[in-house]
């Protein structure tokens, strides 16, 4: 994230890390053809399989140019890209990008929940570990979120499920609700009870596997901050300690974290996929898994393109909330 | 250069560790500082970086401070607004502002009394706003923190307040970081002066900055004294930068005021051989005069076992027997200049050897 | 060498990191030997019966699966297969990283903008994902786990030795060789390369830790080598095979296991990191 001198302020600054954005976007298309070509295999394999008739076939066959040289389809397989077309998903005949649009809001609710623990109790967490710095409890709570940080996060989902879920029995063991239960709108599918009590636990692993970051980060920026001249200056002025700590101490130590929290959206992304697997969570990052599993190509794809999409967006709204929240960076 | 200004002479009190008379301030003392000591954890021992300092100040007076880095002059003033470090400690001594020493203060009392009563202009501009809000909100937020101001009156108070230091209002709505250095510093004048302080305590106010912003920022503070009633005390390393603005001052060494008293008198008829020395090494301040830089050699002394009897005697071209074996005496003069050294009455013909260079390089009799 | 062992000497953690890791490292050299079954082999009662998810009992430690397999033997031959993939992954992180990041960091201007934006590109491809596709195309295995890794994950080196570079660049020592005559390549492996390596050892360790994390992941997805077994497989066949709410002893052991290891990756590249970069201290 290199600062940019601007005279037109933050919507240069905006612009450009949106179009940096959208290069990201297209780069992942073209890797995707490229391994899908350039790799060993039958290249149609990836278009459709035994399954299709004949007529779906030719249909494919056309739309996607596959009888025609490698550069013609790659310019068919981008404008099929911005028409949101990724071909036929071979495990639920239906098309592709459907099939994952109904798998990605369900990703984005874990995603968010989680990042949101881990951010969150980071945050607070790391603010009161530089406050209360260098007693037994402080160095308590950095070995723990180290050794969470460092086991499997698969694992960690396993052991809280069989803790909370089996054998205690407070949450449920997986999946996103309830069978049965009735959904009696938009609304209720994702703020119900039942949908949040699936959530939490789920959420509560890729959080705390997350945390560690954040949590020491946060602190070593305010054990840094608290250093600033400014500070001393805002004590003087003969504010409490509480309004020196929150308005100007801990406001300047979130911009590092800000920016680990775009690099982090991107890695987040690896232990969501696992997450959801553990907990049968039925988003994206399941969604890959299973159609790998059974070859279904064109599913394939379009999971990792959307999740792509998504780090790209997360790390775009991550470079703008930083230069919102430190002018130096998008203002002149 | 201003002359006294306001209030009545007050009883002069010593200027080293005798003891001082403890209590309210007479009428016509704004900030009556007694015995003031602080020390510093080390290592090797305790760090006596300033040992029993007291002196007054009149209300509406420029008192300048002034004396070599490591002096003790910083610790002071810090002490004074208890911005000292974790590893400082007041070891004893008194600050008494409107009845209240500010040294004893409890949390609470001290923050109300902070920057309402005295505020800073600190040393490093530079790095004492805080960079991700805007200067103008910087200045409301601190005449929040005193009292009720509704939005309307906050504006206005900030133009007024920047108008007096010479920015333009509309520049309340930027960032620090879009400020150059003189601006900045003229920034922290400004807020300095929100709450109108009795006690305004600028510490090198003018250190890293270019000679011309130097010499602006000097103007706009002695025009700002001129208008207001408050005191204000300059801390400085630079003779000159005080001489210009400062009513009386008071001279700094190892931890102790060897020497005050109006300008004028410092300046012309200083009877410390230390300020003799440092008068010497800022030749600018005579016109007429074509003297050398002559600075004065040697180091200062170690404030972890400090020289016995004077401190400055290790330094001292007049320096006699008696000045290791007892403390100096500290004298008041009729009109009100205190001074701590053993040969304080011989200071005219003293005052003529000072200013020759051949003097300070050869030590006296120890 | 000496400055990295006696900066990991001084620092009490990294020490432990080293120990932590020279288990690790022993175990896996003596596990065929030391592993009381074959971890593959299915165990028998004495009437024929499979010894299934049986609790730690004197015969098998760790109790068995449930197949029959006993837990400890795969436990300790698992320790081949992390050690490997972490750290041959490691060393072509580090050394793709570290050869970007000298490059960008050495001739500045379009050279230094190309890579990186090239890295920043990278950011963008989520890992696992791609893994699981390359292994959906190329097929499981861990030699595909490698190159997978490889790919994607020498970016942050990148970014850190591009950094160390440009400070070191404009050094005294640098002018010197320069205007001795040496070409650029010489500066940068003779002179530039030595001064960053400290800091890409740091990495090493610290990739190591993440990149046996990542054959565990992929394993418990189900794409390891199947001819391997690794800690990640066991953690996958205990949840495939719906045991890990009864069968702790299966369960606790893999996890702990990497746990442990990438602790010990993270301590040692922790350790040296203080040493290596003086402004990390505090």
């Amino acid at each position: 994230m290199r600062p940019i001198s601007t005279r037109n302020g933050f919507w240069r600054f905006l612009l450009r890390r949106v179009a940096f954005g959208l290069l990201t976007l297209f780069f992942l298309a073209s890797l995707l053809f490229v391994l899908f070509h350039v790799l060993p295999g039958d290249p149609f394999s990836m278009y459709f399989d035994q399954g299709f008739s004949q007529q779906a076939i030719d249909e494919l066959m056309h739309r996607f140019g596959l009888d025609k040289p490698w550069w013609q389809q790659y310019l068919l397989y981008l404008r099929n890209l911005l028409r949101g077309d990724f071909g036929m998903s071979f495990q639920y005949y239906k098309p592709a990008i459907q099939v994952v649009g109904e798998r990605f809001w369900a990703t984005i609710a874990l995603m968010a929940a989680s990042l949101a623990i881990a951010f969150g109790l980071g945050v607070i967490g790391g603010a009161w570990m530089a406050w209360r710095r260098g007693t037994p409890a402080e160095k308590a709570l950095g070995v723990v979120a180290l050794i969470v940080r460092c086991a499997p996060v698969f694992w960690t989902g396993m052991i809280l499920l069989s803790l909370f879920s089996f054998r205690l029995g407070w949450l449920p063991l997986g999946g996103l609700r309830t069978p049965g239960q009735p959904i009696t709108g938009q609304w209720s599918r994702f703020f119900s009870l039942d949908f949040l009590h699936h959530l939490f636990l789920p959420a509560l692993t890729a959080g705390l596997f997350a945390l560690a970051n954040p949590l020491l980060v946060m602190r070593s920026s305010m054990l840094e901050v608290v250093k600033e001249d400014f500070i001393r200056l805002a004590r003087a002025k003969g504010l409490s300690e509480r309004a020196v700590m929150l308005r100007h101490a801990m406001r300047n130590a979130l911009l590092p974290v800000v920016t680990l929290l775009a690099v982090m959206a991107g890695t987040a992304i690896g232990g969501i996929v696992l997450v959801e697997t553990v907990f049968r969570w039925p988003g994206m990052g399941r969604e890959i898994v299973m159609a790998v599993r059974a070859r279904d190509y064109p599913l394939a794809r379009t999971s990792f393109f959307l999740i792509g999409a998504l780090i790209v967006f997360f790390n775009l709204a991550a470079d703008l909330l930083y230069g919102y929240l430190d002018p130096r960076v998008s203002r002149d | 250069m201003n002359g006294l200004t306001g209030g009545s002479t007050s009883v002069a009190a010593p200027a080293c560790a005798l003891p001082a008379g403890r209590g309210r301030t007479a009428p016509g003392t704004v900030l009556r500082v007694s015995d003031l000591t602080v020390h510093y954890r080390s290592r090797r021992g305790p760090v006596h970086a300033v040992t029993g300092v007291s002196f007054e100040l009149r209300p509406g007076e420029t008192y300048g401070l002034v004396g070599e880095s490591g002096c003790g002059k910083t610790t002071l003033v810090n002490a004074l607004l208890r911005l000292l470090p974790d590893a400082a400690q007041i070891a004893g001594g008194e600050a008494i502002l409107r009845g209240e020493d500010l040294l004893s203060l409890p949390e609470r009392r001290l923050r109300e009394m902070r920057w309402k009563h005295i505020s800073l202009i600190p040393q490093s501009a530079m790095n004492s706003l805080d960079p991700v809000y805007r200067v103008g909100d910087q200045l409301t937020e601190v005449l929040r923190a005193h009292g009720r101001v509704t939005r309307e009156q906050a504006r206005t108070r900030v133009a007024d307040l920047f108008g007096l230091v010479g920015l333009d209002q509309r520049r309340a709505l930027d960032f620090p970081h879009q400020f150059s250095g003189g601006m900045r510093q003229r920034a922290v004048i400004a807020m300095a002066l929100a709450l109108s302080p009795d006690v305004v305590v600028a510490d090198e106010p003018t250190t890293s900055l270019d000679v011309i912003v130097q010499a602006q920022i000097l103007g706009h503070l002695r025009e700002i004294q001129n208008a207001r009633d408050g005191a204000m005390i300059i801390v400085s390393h630079d003779i000159s930068v005080i001489a210009g603005i400062c009513d009386r001052i008071g001279v700094m060494y190892a931890g102790q005021l060897v020497e005050e008293g109006a300008t004028e008198r410092i300046l012309n008829q200083a009877e410390h051989p230390y300020t003799m020395g440092l008068r010497n090494a800022f030749p600018a301040l005579d016109l007429d005069d074509e003297k050398d830089l002559l600075a004065i050699p040697g180091t200062p002394p170690d404030l972890v076992s400090p020289p016995s009897g004077c401190r400055f005697r290790p330094r001292c071209p007049f320096a006699l027997r008696v000045c290791a074996e007892a403390a100096p005496p500290a004298l008041s003069r009729p009109d009100a200049s205190r001074v701590s050294c053993h040969r304080a009455d011989e200071a005219g013909q003293l005052r003529r050897l000072a200013a020759r260079q051949e003097t300070w390089l050869v030590r006296g009799e120890e | 060498m000496r400055s990295i062992l006696d900066a990991l000497a001084t620092d009490r953690l990294g020490l432990a990191g080293l120990v932590l890791f020279g288990i690790f490292l022993a175990l896996a050299l003596i596990a065929p030997i030391a592993a009381p079954y074959d971890p593959m082999a299915l165990n028998y009662h004495p009437d024929g019966s499979l010894v299934r998810m049986e609790p730690p009992s004197r015969e098998h430690w760790l109790g068995t699966t449930r197949m029959g397999r006993d837990v400890l033997s795969q436990l300790l031959m698992g320790t081949r297969p992390a050690l490997f993939v972490g750290v041959v992954s490691a060393v072509f992180v580090v050394g793709i990283g570290t050869h970007v990041g000298l490059v960008a960091g050495y001739f500045g201007g379009w050279v230094d903008d190309l890579l990186m934006r090239i890295t920043d590109l990278t950011y963008g491809i989520p890992f696992l994902p791609f893994a699981l596709i390359l292994a959906a195309i190329l097929g499981p295995g861990i030699q595909n786990m490698i190159i997978a890794i490889a790919l994607v994950s020498w970016r942050g080196t990148a970014r850190v030795i591009r950094s160390q570079t440009m400070s070191l660049r404009n050094r005294p020592f640098v002018e010197a060789a320069r205007v001795a005559g040496a070409g650029h390549w010489r500066i940068i492996y003779r002179h530039l390369l030595p001064n960053v390596a400290p800091l890409a050892l740091v990495y090493l360790a610290l990739t190591m830790g993440w990149a046996i994390m990542t054959e565990a992941s992929l394993s418990f997805l189900g794409y390891g080598d199947p001819r391997l077994v690794s800690w990640g497989k066991m953690l996958y066949d205990c949840y495939s095979s719906q045991a890990m709410f009864s069968a702790w002893w299966w369960m606790v052991p893999p996890g702990l296991a990497i746990a442990l290891l990438v602790l010990s990756g993270f301590l040692m590249g922790r350790s040296y990191e203080q040493i290596a970069d003086p402004r990390l201290v505090q």
